[in-house]
């Protein structure tokens, strides 16, 4: 009995028909999604489209006009701050460059959470950061600073970093912008290892389809402020929607135009020739 | 005219919105203050950072507004036979003026843009929101400690620059002018007073200390990311912070002046 009224909601994440508007544009309209537990989840669409921003609502960083985001069922934002950080405490986010502070070396970095959140003793500190170095390759690189590592080299010490209060849910970033095909494996390898066995959730942001494609139990397409599709990988290609087609095979034009709206070329050239 | 009086309203709106956002700023950190004594390691390493990094700068200044100020002076003090009030004169000119001024605006340049600086690039490099992410305060982890540590540095860098300047109005006046070194720390240990002129003089220091790593952090804080926005904020905090000390201390003097 106890263990039945203690069951956890099967979506770790909830976003229900959430709105937000900068100034008067709208970035979602009534968007919802679930992301279940112990999955890896893609949010992918064209640029602009919002994905970061939807980040930034699930860590509880921008409150939602309309709707919620519910963490295990218990809405982020707005919340009071205690609760807040205890949410976030729950959630590791790596960012696209890795965003790790300058003045701390690696070591300092990922030992960063536990000496803010924790009274832990040094010895039980420096097993943890080792150990958690070591799971993304670089425990000996320990003594460098941020300015001596590579963009991929960074991203692993931000994974290091996000993992060591074993969070519940990963959030990562465009994990694979700009990184080398070998950056790139070591990444996708790091995601899925990390998912599987330490059990978490992870939700990618990215717009790189075939590393989507190879990495993830679901994909969400978003555009235009809702999910346009969703499935996993190989249900995404046998959409036939043409918005899902353009974007999974990259066509250049289609319903994203290759050509920014606006007056036709003559029109623009009559305009502009003042006739 | 209705398009100059309309820039000029939005200028002063501009200017009442930044004056309202620095007041809540100041305001918020309020409660962070006590929190902030309880991990002194933060604030001693701001300490040596802004601080003592900045430590030469002022020596060399004071010493060389000291040897400035002590000949100067000695042109005229010969005239009316007062050659031996040079250590007063030059002592109080540097206690009660020229220290708490001159230190706060070399503070204010060294340490004060690159406080602005380095919070407004840890802002661009989304340094400031993995903070908030991992939820740690960036107001207590790195805003507070820098402004206690300034707070505490000025005052300290204006007493060793008053101490450099005398140092060098002695030396010049002792040994190139040749006034009687009795008489120049004689002189000095009868008319500087403790409270008055000593006390006065932390008392503006520790006001422009408070004024000058408040905009500091304020202007690091709330900077454009990108390199345009964190320039920006580095000057604006010397050009308002060299305002606001010649402002204070014409205040304070007049509050502080015996007899004004």
């Amino acid at each position: 009995m106890s263990l039945l009224s203690h069951k956890q909601p099967a979506n770790l994440v909830e976003i229900q028909n959430v709105s937000y508007y900068r100034g008067k544009r709208a970035i979602f309209d009534g968007l919802s999604l679930d992301i279940p537990r112990g999955k890896v989840c893609a949010i992918m669409g064209p640029s602009g489209t919002g994905k970061t921003t939807l980040l930034n609502l699930i860590a509880g960083q921008l409150l939602p006009d309309e709707g919620a985001v519910r963490f295990e069922g218990r809405v982020v934002c707005p919340c009071s701050r205690k609760r807040l950080y205890d949410t976030r405490r729950q959630i590791g986010v790596l960012f696209q460059d890795g965003a790790l502070l300058t003045n701390l070396s690696v070591y300092e970095n990922v030992a960063f959470p536990l000496r803010e959140h924790t009274r832990l003793p040094e010895e039980l500190i420096r097993q943890i950061v080792l150990m958690r170095l070591h799971s993304v390759g670089l425990r000996a690189a320990w003594k460098r600073m941020p300015s001596e590592l590579s963009g991929g080299m960074a991203r692993r010490v931000g994974l290091a970093r996000a993992l060591v209060l074993d969070p519940k849910l990963i959030v990562y970033d465009e994990p694979f912008a700009g990184l080398d095909p070998i950056a790139v494996g070591v990444i996708l390898r790091l995601i899925r290892q990390t998912n599987d066995v330490l059990g978490i959730t992870s939700i990618v942001v990215t717009h790189d389809v075939p590393e989507a494609e190879v990495l993830a139990d679901l994909i969400f397409l978003i555009s235009e402020g809702k999910v346009v599709a969703s499935g996993s990988p190989a249900d995404m290609q046998q959409k036939d929607s043409a918005m899902v087609r353009q974007f999974m095979q990259g066509l250049a034009d289609g319903p994203v135009p290759f050509h920014y709206p606006g007056a036709t070329y003559a029109e623009q050239l009559r305009a502009m020739s003042g006739t | 005219m209705n398009k100059s009086l309309q820039a000029c309203w939005n200028s002063f709106g501009q200017f009442a919105g930044t004056f309202g956002g620095f007041q809540l700023f100041s305001l918020r950190l309020l409660p962070y203050l006590p929190k902030a004594i309880l991990r002194p390691r933060l604030i001693t390493e701001q300490i040596y950072s802004i601080g003592a990094l900045s430590l030469v700068l002022t020596m060399f200044g004071g010493f060389f507004v000291g040897v400035v100020l002590a000949l100067q002076s000695y042109s005229t003090l010969v005239e009316f036979g007062q050659v031996d009030s040079l250590g007063a004169f030059a002592s109080e000119a540097l206690v009660r003026e020229l220290g708490p001024v001159v230190a706060a605006l070399l503070f204010a340049g060294r340490a004060g843009g690159a406080v602005a600086s380095e919070v407004g690039l840890m802002r661009a490099t989304n340094q400031i929101a993995a903070m908030e992410l991992m939820a740690v305060d960036p107001l207590q982890r790195i805003i507070v400690p820098r402004f206690i540590a300034g707070v505490i540095s000025v005052p300290l860098l204006a007493a060793i620059f008053c101490t450099m300047g005398i140092l060098g109005a002695y030396l010049v006046g002792v040994h190139q002018l040749g006034v009687d070194a009795g008489a120049f720390w004689s002189h000095i240990q009868d008319r500087v007073d403790l409270f008055e002129d000593v006390g006065s003089g932390l008392f503006k220091s520790f006001v422009f200390g408070v004024s000058a790593s408040l905009m500091g952090v304020y202007e690091g804080y709330y900077a454009v990311p990108g390199a345009s926005g964190v320039s920006r904020a580095a000057t604006r905090t010397v050009v308002i912070t060299s305002v606001w000390i010649l402002l204070f201390d014409f205040v304070l003097t007049g509050m502080t002046m015996p007899g004004v």
